[in-house]
């Protein structure tokens, strides 16, 4: 077996078997915190000696136990996130971060802390809106954030210790950004599905392994000397979290190439910087409030015409098509999902706008849809063929 | 014929004053579009619960409540036609309907240059500017008036930023609020100088003070008030609770909010004293425990009552705790009054809540009125398009059950002897929708209560002194 076949073959054996290296550091004493969305402030967990870990749902396994606490009007990404923490898939996290996202996060936040019982439980309230009040309110909500993690590993977590945690979060997101950066070749040298899953399992180490393993991928990726694909349409995907890959197998084994993104734990997780030059606190509040471009931020529409707006709201959009030169963008939402609902006609009018063709599919995270969106991805690809 | 065209039923209310709710509403509608007709009055988009309506009173402005358009389609079964033209341009039905309503209506006014045909009581207004409010909760909140800019876009909006600590078991969020309230108050005094923009105005702070002063005082006294519901039998229910929200979530700020209390007191009082029920014979005394109401589907409480159950109390809409028992610091500000009464009031429970193992603030609030109203059971209306209020219900309930096991019953024990032992309230979730008719079926809902009535009977004839 070559090398590079070996860490594709263990990121693949870390995505099937999400959590198994968090399971062995918390067997060892680790402390484990899970988390769900790009809102939870990384570098505090890290600089307080603990594994921020995100959580995975499964699109394959039906939902049973979390119906019996959680409304089924509830995101089903969340929803799935639920049933598995509650069936005992994450039981070695010593605790949770849940910020003050969308409303199936904030709402589902006594059934989460109450039902799992983990030590270690904490609220980041996150402002609504970018102004500099917030930012000062912010940084007080990141020092109570900080504070509990210091009540949870009984040690003082100095801005020293977030300086450093800052420089190796800010690491692993250059890392990330090279792996994006060969996805701009066409046709791309690394495809969306090994991008993806290798993200996702990025996610659920240590910081300095997630670093590592990157640096590994990145060294077996360079040694292509050209793409092993076929030039088909080049897409972007734009949307949440999508944590499963079978989005992007479809489209990948129609002849399509899912080259760069704007979902939460693509793009909008690894994209924003946290300042080194600026006080700590200050910084992460400017990363995660202004930096994170999530439909649940409201921004002022300084323009004061609707064109001026979407283009100030969806710019990343079509900073990432130009640069990654898509054929076609697939805005893929979940249902119940109101930050992202209210915005599907402007993200519609937005596309339209940088003449980039766009399908919009709302699924129900659940491998029951693959048939339907096979059909319906299949058509839009011929499309824009 | 179509449900959605079918007239309902009017319900019958218990109350004179709840009668007399569905003109104060019409006026108010109509009141809107009169206003801006005459266009000397600025008017304002909003949402209810937002404590903002004192500053917006006393600067003139008329608000438009939106939520409260959208419920009136609803009552009226005429939001169908909004909801199928939001969907057409692209919203998902599983969004808020409220909001989906609403859209779908501006969109159709804007697209026509007038209001759209046979729009109830007149329609809703084209506002001048949009308060919206990102909260702890309601991501339409946010939402709704910034998709609405695509359609209005020379509509300017100011969103107003509103947390409030969530309950820590472990943590006393005293520790904590005083951030909290020098950020409130910050987006309050944001809200002042928006306003003060739009309408070319200073604000009075002395009439502001006033009108603090009266939403305390009608605060009070829609307690006392609907403390007043405690009595045997219970003398107006959650059927009628729900018209009498209107001058508190609609008409805080005003004489005539405050007027209407005294004189919804006086009835109350009247009615005790004849010894008279929301019902004639009641048998039962139901929490409604949590969700909006389905609209269009208010003849449900007429038929809980036709049961012999009654609803003395209800977590929807009652947003108000006496000032007198909020534990805030005292301040002659009016912006930090408000703000303070804002976190005041999101934090009640929480003391109690930390004082009950496991409990939790909702479920503290459902055990308070449990135990205060002497209820029987508890009734839960989960709407499938509004995660902010009905996200929670299912896991109060268990929750609740799990901690509180308020009825004593005698069970056959091993030795063949009954024993005495507590068990939980019975609860009943119905499931529609606020305003989406479609999701309804009075069959279902029907049976669904019918049971669950059974239960009721069953316990009670089962209960132990």
């Amino acid at each position: 077996m070559s090398e590079k076949t070996a860490v594709m073959s263990r990121v693949d054996r870390y995505y099937e078997d999400y959590g198994l290296r968090a399971k062995e550091l918390s067997r060892e004493g680790t402390k484990i915190i899970g988390y769900i969305c790009s809102f939870v402030p990384l570098e505090m967990i890290t600089a307080a000696g603990c594994v921020p870990f995100r959580l995975r749902g499964n699109i394959r396994e039906p939902i049973t136990k979390g119906d019996t606490l959680m409304e089924t009007i509830v995101c089903p990404f969340i929803r799935s996130c639920f049933d598995l923490a509650l069936k005992g898939r994450y039981d070695f996290l010593s605790g949770m971060v849940i910020p003050h996202a969308c409303d199936s996060m904030v709402r589902g936040y006594s059934a989460w802390s109450f039902s799992l019982e983990l030590p270690y439980f904490h609220f980041v309230n996150i402002p609504s809106v970018v102004k500099e009040s917030s930012f000062e309110f912010f940084q007080h909500e990141l020092n109570a954030y900080r504070n509990s993690l210091e009540d949870l590993v009984k040690k003082p977590v100095t801005d020293a210790d977030l300086s450093s945690a800052i420089k190796v979060h800010n690491q692993n997101r250059t890392k990330v950004r090279a792996l994006y950066e060969f996805r701009k070749a066409d046709p791309p040298i690394l495809s969306g599905t090994e991008l993806s899953k290798t993200l996702v399992v990025a996610a659920s180490l240590p910081i300095h392994e997630s670093n590592e393993l990157l640096d590994e991928v990145l060294a077996e990726i360079g040694t292509r000397q050209e793409s092993p694909f076929q030039p088909g349409p080049r897409i972007l995907i734009d949307g949440p979290c999508v944590d499963n890959m079978e989005l992007m197998k479809i489209i990948e084994d129609l002849g399509g190439h899912v080259v760069t993104d704007t979902i939460c734990n693509g793009t909008r997780d690894n994209w924003p910087r946290v300042n080194e030059n600026k006080a700590p606190l200050t910084a992460i509040a400017n990363r995660y409030l202004a930096g994170i471009n999530c439909p649940k931020t409201y921004r002022e529409n300084k323009a004061g015409t609707f064109e001026g707006d979407i283009k100030a709201r969806f710019g990343d959009i079509g900073y990432f098509s130009k640069s990654f030169k898509v054929d076609g963008a697939v805005l893929y939402t979940y249902k119940f999902c109101d930050p992202f609902g209210f915005e599907v006609p402007a993200r519609k009018a937005y596309y339209e706008s940088i003449h980039v063709p766009l399908l919009y599919l709302e699924d129900l995270y659940s491998a029951g849809t693959i048939g339907q969106l096979k059909t319906r991805i299949q058509a839009f690809l011929e499309m824009i063929e | 014929m179509a449900e959605e065209q079918r007239k309902p039923k009017k319900r019958m209310t218990a109350t004179k004053a709840a009668a007399s709710i569905g003109p104060m509403v019409k006026e108010f509608i109509t009141g809107t579009n009169r206003a801006r007709a005459e266009g000397k009055r600025k008017l304002a988009y909003t949402f209810i619960v937002c404590h903002h309506e004192e500053i917006l009173r006393a600067m003139d402005v008329l608000p438009v409540w939106t939520e409260n358009f959208a419920g009136i389609c609803g009552v009226k079964r005429a939001a169908e036609r909004f909801l199928q033209k939001a969907e057409s341009l692209g919203f998902s039905r599983s969004l808020c309907t409220y909001a989906l309503c609403g859209l779908g209506f501006d969109q159709w006014r804007e697209e026509l240059g007038e209001m759209p045909p046979d729009a109830p009581w007149g329609g809703q207004a084209r506002p001048d500017f949009m308060i919206s409010s990102g909260q702890i909760l309601c991501d339409p909140r946010t939402k709704w008036y910034q998709a609405a800019q695509q359609f209005m876009p020379d509509v300017p909006i100011y969103n107003i930023d509103l947390p409030h600590p969530l309950f820590d078991p472990k943590k006393d969020h005293r520790e904590v609020w005083g951030y909290y309230h020098k950020y409130i108050v910050d987006q309050l005094r944001g809200l002042v100088s928006f306003v003060e923009e739009q309408t070319g105005k200073k604000m009075d702070y002395d009439r502001l003070r006033e009108l603090v002063a009266l939403s305390d005082r009608t605060w009070n006294l829609v307690h006392e008030t609907y403390e007043l519901r405690q009595a045997v039998p219970c003398p107006m229910g959650t059927g009628d609770a729900m018209n009498t929200m209107v001058p508190l979530c609609f008409m805080m700020a005003t004489q005539e909010a405050y007027d209407f209390y005294v004189n919804l007191k006086q009835e109350l009082e009247e009615k005790i004293a004849r010894g008279e029920g929301e019902v004639e014979d009641e048998k039962y005394r139901l929490l409604w425990g949590g969700g909006l109401p389905a609209w269009y589907a208010l003849n449900d409480f007429n038929y809980l009552n036709s049961k012999g159950a009654s609803f003395p109390a209800e977590t929807t809409y009652r947003m108000v705790v006496p000032i007198y028992e909020m534990d805030i610091p005292e301040t002659d500000d009016p912006i930090e009054h408000i703000a303070w009464k804002w976190l005041g009031y999101w934090t009640h429970w929480y003391d109690k809540a930390r004082n009950r193992p496991g409990s939790e603030p909702d479920v503290e609030r459902l055990i308070e009125y449990i135990e205060n109203y002497k209820i029987d059971g508890v009734v839960m209306h989960l709407a499938f398009s509004c995660r902010t209020w009905h996200v929670g219900l299912i896991w109060q309930l268990h929750q609740l059950a799990k901690i509180y096991r308020p009825i004593p019953v005698l069970m056959l024990g091993g030795n063949g002897k009954g024993d005495k032992v507590q068990r939980e309230l019975p609860s009943l979730i119905l499931e529609s929708d606020i305003i989406d008719i479609t999701s309804y079926s009075e069959m279902d809902t029907r049976n669904k209560i019918d049971a669950f009535i059974e239960t009721l009977e069953s316990v009670r004839q089962t209960k132990a002194a």
